[in-house]
């Protein structure tokens, strides 16, 4: 029994991990069908952040998540606006542009703050374990589940319960008409991909003090970001939510009976498959037509 | 470039004389004359290099151009390409820590006892060329079975071929006592065909390289003026009214993933021959996307284009990596010059090229350079 929980917190673990960098990933791509492969190196530049700000300026982790999210917000409002615009007709492209982007990020900070590791301190509060039923857990995995809980929380509500949410679903289902009723698409689009990349940030920011912080570990988090996803369904938040903790117990399951990189294989090919079968993801928002 | 022969029964947009095929004919020619202008081995060997990637490119540009597939792995049959071409020179030396019947050192190391079933028929170069070539065809071509007979597009196969490379990569370097792990297969024998030994430092290596680039552009073109490749070109831009025309659409796709994978193929076989080593950098992500740059720099939609594309590239980025300064900034260059070529030159330098034909000349362009018209002009319809 011991045994079987502490699998589960594990799997807990890892999925709020991985809800929280996909979380930003899953707002673009199900409202504006982007696929941004740049979102890798905003969480990147979240967990810079934090690194910077805790060197230069003295701000502890959690008082500069705000900043954090403000300042990647705006580089992903720059970004569409300046970029990605110009590329709503052509899907495909934007995959290639946003990688793009990626690639010069990536070296940007290289250039600047050098490709050594850089590592994030744990705030002290938060540096104890607590013990549920007998099994210990780091706090910060714990403040980690609360967050990406409150994030996916706060994010529903923007969608389903404010007016911005109201105008950004009206421009998905249909741009012209929601045009027509004197809604700026524009803006509603920019805003939403400035949401998601401050998304991102935070999500960067707040795994730095767990993984070393180096100008390519985006990589690692776009890949992950996708499956999470590509299995929950584009347009569907809870699917996100349920895929994210399903992924997260499947690879601690895996990674405990085999090792790491059979878990990921054995993941990927799970995920090519529900492309295959199941296009839609394995929970689709009910939309009404 | 000069005035296009007139052909008098080629006159329609399908034509041969293409300023495609004047491109390729160019392209080869340039490619011969090479080793007289370089006289240093080492450069000779550099540029064979270079030219693999234009064979890389090249099948990219087969896939994605023409056949609208953007294939985000084309470096996973690249570099099984590579790999059974480094098994089979691997057989062929004369280790040094030899365990029973010759077995490579890093199987040795790893306390393999036996060589494993896959690797014996490797002591055959015939079967090594032959599975470097079908090994990666059937691979991709069964994803693409996979996928396209699900009607899986766009994006999603992106993400799909991205995906596979992925997992072959990781099997790879977790494999290590059968692949070498993350070292790759290393200390490889020289390629020794009909008494011809291929030296990378060595002009004959280049003159190989160059002379299977050549048959493949050309094959590459021929193969896009067939009615297979119209039909593709039509699936590109209009896939629904092709499939309302009866045609099986999945089936030219697969098609086409399949020769592209075995031009890949013989690439990797290639580099193996040109890097005297095979590793898991030859499918990894990184290379993969490399890919995708050259072609849409060159042009995605001209075969000769996207080559000259990853020569220029990589030339470039070769040029540069002397000092470390220049790599990175270099990296940072490309970043921004990849970015500026999807957004305002779709179909990269080629089209470039193709436009100002079309204005030097605008009274007989009527047909003559139809299909770079359609490919700048159309730029969405590609995507």
């Amino acid at each position: 029994m011991h045994f079987v929980l502490e699998q589960v917190l594990t799997g807990l673990s890892i999925g709020s991990i991985l809800l929280l960098v996909a979380l930003g990933l899953s707002i673009i791509y199900g409202t504006i069908g982007v696929i941004n492969l740049a979102h890798g190196e905003f969480i990147m530049l979240g967990a810079y952040a934090a690194w910077a700000l805790k060197t230069y300026v003295g701000l502890s982790l959690l008082p500069g998540l705000v900043l954090i999210f403000l300042g990647v917000g705006l580089f992903g409002w720059l970004v569409e606006r300046i970029l990605l615009r110009r590329l709503y007709r052509r899907p495909l492209d934007t995959i290639l542009a946003t990688w793009g982007v990626g690639v010069v990020l990536q070296q940007v900070v290289r250039l600047t703050a050098g490709g050594d590791l850089r590592y994030v301190e744990l705030p002290p509060s938060m540096a104890s374990s607590v013990s549920i039923f007998g099994v210990e857990i780091a706090a910060y995995r714990i403040f980690i589940f609360v967050v990406a809980a409150l994030l996916f929380l706060v994010s529903w509500s923007i969608m389903n319960r404010t007016t911005f949410g109201l105008k950004l679903r009206a421009v998905v289902q249909d741009r012209n008409v929601a045009s027509c009723f004197g809604i700026n698409a524009d803006r509603i689009y920019s805003l939403t991909f400035a949401y998601g990349a401050g998304l991102a940030g935070l999500a960067g920011a707040i795994v730095s003090p767990l993984k070393s912080v180096s100008p390519e570990m985006g990589t690692g988090y776009v890949v992950d970001a996708f499956m999470v996803v590509v299995l929950g369904g584009v347009q569907s938040l809870f699917g996100t939510v349920i895929s994210a903790f399903a992924l997260g117990e499947v690879t601690g399951v895996i990674a405990f009976l085999q090792n790491d990189t059979i878990a990921k294989a054995t993941v990927l090919i799970l995920i090519i498959s529900v492309i295959r079968f199941r296009p839609q993801g394995l929970f689709v928002a009910k939309v009404r037509a | 470039m000069s005035k296009p022969p007139q052909s008098p029964l080629r006159q329609r947009a399908t034509g041969f004389w293409q300023p495609e095929l004047i491109g390729i004919v160019i392209l080869i020619a340039a490619m011969y004359l090479m080793p007289s202008v370089l006289v240093d081995d080492f450069l000779i060997s550099k540029y064979s290099r270079y030219l693999v990637f234009g064979l890389l490119a090249m099948a990219l540009s087969l896939s994605w151009g023409y056949g609208g597939i953007l294939n985000l792995g084309q470096a996973l049959p690249f570099g099984l390409g590579s790999y059974c071409m480094a098994m089979a020179l691997k057989l062929r030396t004369i280790p040094v820590q030899t365990g029973a019947d010759g077995l490579p050192d890093f199987m040795v190391w790893n306390n393999v006892q036996q060589l494993p079933w896959f690797w014996v028929p490797f002591y055959s170069m015939t079967f090594a060329i032959v599975a470097g070539i079908v090994v990666p065809s059937a691979l991709m071509g069964g994803l693409g079975w996979f996928m396209f007979r699900g009607r899986v597009t766009g994006v999603f196969v992106a993400i799909t071929t991205l995906a596979m490379l992925v997992v072959v990569n990781l099997l790879i370097i977790d494999q290590q006592q059968y692949t070498g792990g993350f070292n790759g297969i290393t200390d490889l024998a020289q390629l020794t065909i009909g008494g011809i030994v291929f030296d990378a430092y060595n002009r004959t290596t280049f003159y190989l390289i160059a002379s299977v680039a050549s048959v493949v552009l050309v094959f590459g073109y021929v193969l896009s003026c067939t009615k297979f490749g119209l039909i593709l070109q039509a699936i590109r831009d209009q896939e629904g009214r092709v499939q309302y025309f009866g045609y099986d659409v999945a089936s030219y796709k697969i098609t086409v993933m399949a020769i592209s994978a075995a031009i890949a193929g013989l690439a990797g076989m290639l580099y193996t021959i040109v890097m005297e080593f095979a590793s898991p950098t030859f499918l990894n992500v990184p290379l993969s996307l490399s890919v995708v740059i050259w072609c849409a720099v060159g042009g995605r939609g001209s075969l000769p284009g996207a080559f000259v594309g990853a020569v220029l590239v990589t030339g470039m980025q070769g040029a540069l990596s002397e000092s470390k300064t220049f790599l990175d900034t270099w990296t940072l260059v490309m970043g921004v010059l990849f970015v500026l070529v999807v957004l305002f030159l779709p179909s990269g330098l080629a089209g470039l090229i193709g436009q100002l034909l079309a204005k030097i000349r605008p009274g007989d362009g009527h047909g003559q350079n139809g299909t770079v018209d359609v490919k700048s002009s159309h730029p969405k319809e590609i995507a």
